[in-house]
């Protein structure tokens, strides 16, 4: 099988340690309206879409920094990667998709005005999030198993 | 699918990591193959094969209704 492209397996440890300062600043940020005070941008302002005169970046840094950490995780090789624990990952990413998907009918169908908003920013992250539960859980399977 | 990977190995007086070490899979990807649990792709049966003297046919076969 065509090896598919993955990130050597360092990456993994350190998105699994930037996570956490990144996961600390989106839960302060968004229940406790915590903000970095170097984040403002006042004076910067490019047009209507990029318009940082009044917006504090906390948020999109916590955002993007929990993605792309998540994604480091997700993404790289295990210590003994072979064509068994890559099929898992697929297998495990197909059941993700899907899972995040039934969810998110069902919230479609449950929640509404501004909760619904909630649902949607979570459901930015649920993907990966679900993606890596399932996959860890999956590889902890195959290793018990074996012990 | 049914296989005989155990025996061909046990003949040949391998271990699952000495098997696993030849072909570049983990152990615990030979036990799952052993166990029928994961169907190995026909690139890492041949190389099991090869390492075990026999063909791949005398190695995996297909159940009755398969």
């Amino acid at each position: 099988m065509k090896k598919l492209p993955l990130l050597p397996h360092v990456y993994q440890k350190i998105g699994a340690i930037l996570l956490l300062p990144f996961l600390a600043l989106g839960i302060a940020n968004s229940f406790f309206d915590y903000e970095l005070p170097w984040l403002w941008f006042r004076r910067l302002s490019t047009g209507k879409i990029l318009d940082f005169n009044t917006n504090n970046l906390t948020d999109e840094l916590a955002s993007v920094g929990i993605i792309l950490s998540m994604m480091l995780v997700a993404f790289s090789k295990e210590k003994t990667e072979d064509e068994a624990i890559q099929f898992f990952r697929l297998a495990s990413l197909q059941w993700a998709v899907i899972v995040n998907y039934v969810v998110l009918i069902a919230c479609i169908l449950l929640v509404y005005g501004t909760g619904f908003l909630s649902v949607m920013i979570y459901n930015m992250f649920t993907i990966l999030i679900i993606f890596n539960i399932r996959f860890r859980f999956v590889l902890f399977q195959h290793n018990k198993m074996n012990a | 699918m049914k296989n005989k990977i155990k025996v061909h190995r046990a003949i040949h007086n391998l271990t699952q990591d000495d098997l696993a070490k030849r072909i570049g899979v983990s152990r615990q990807t030979i036990n799952t193959m052993e166990s029928a649990k994961y169907i190995p792709s026909t690139a890492l049966a041949l190389k099991m094969a090869r390492e075990l003297g026999v063909s791949v046919e005398e190695l995996f076969q297909l159940e009755e209704g398969e």
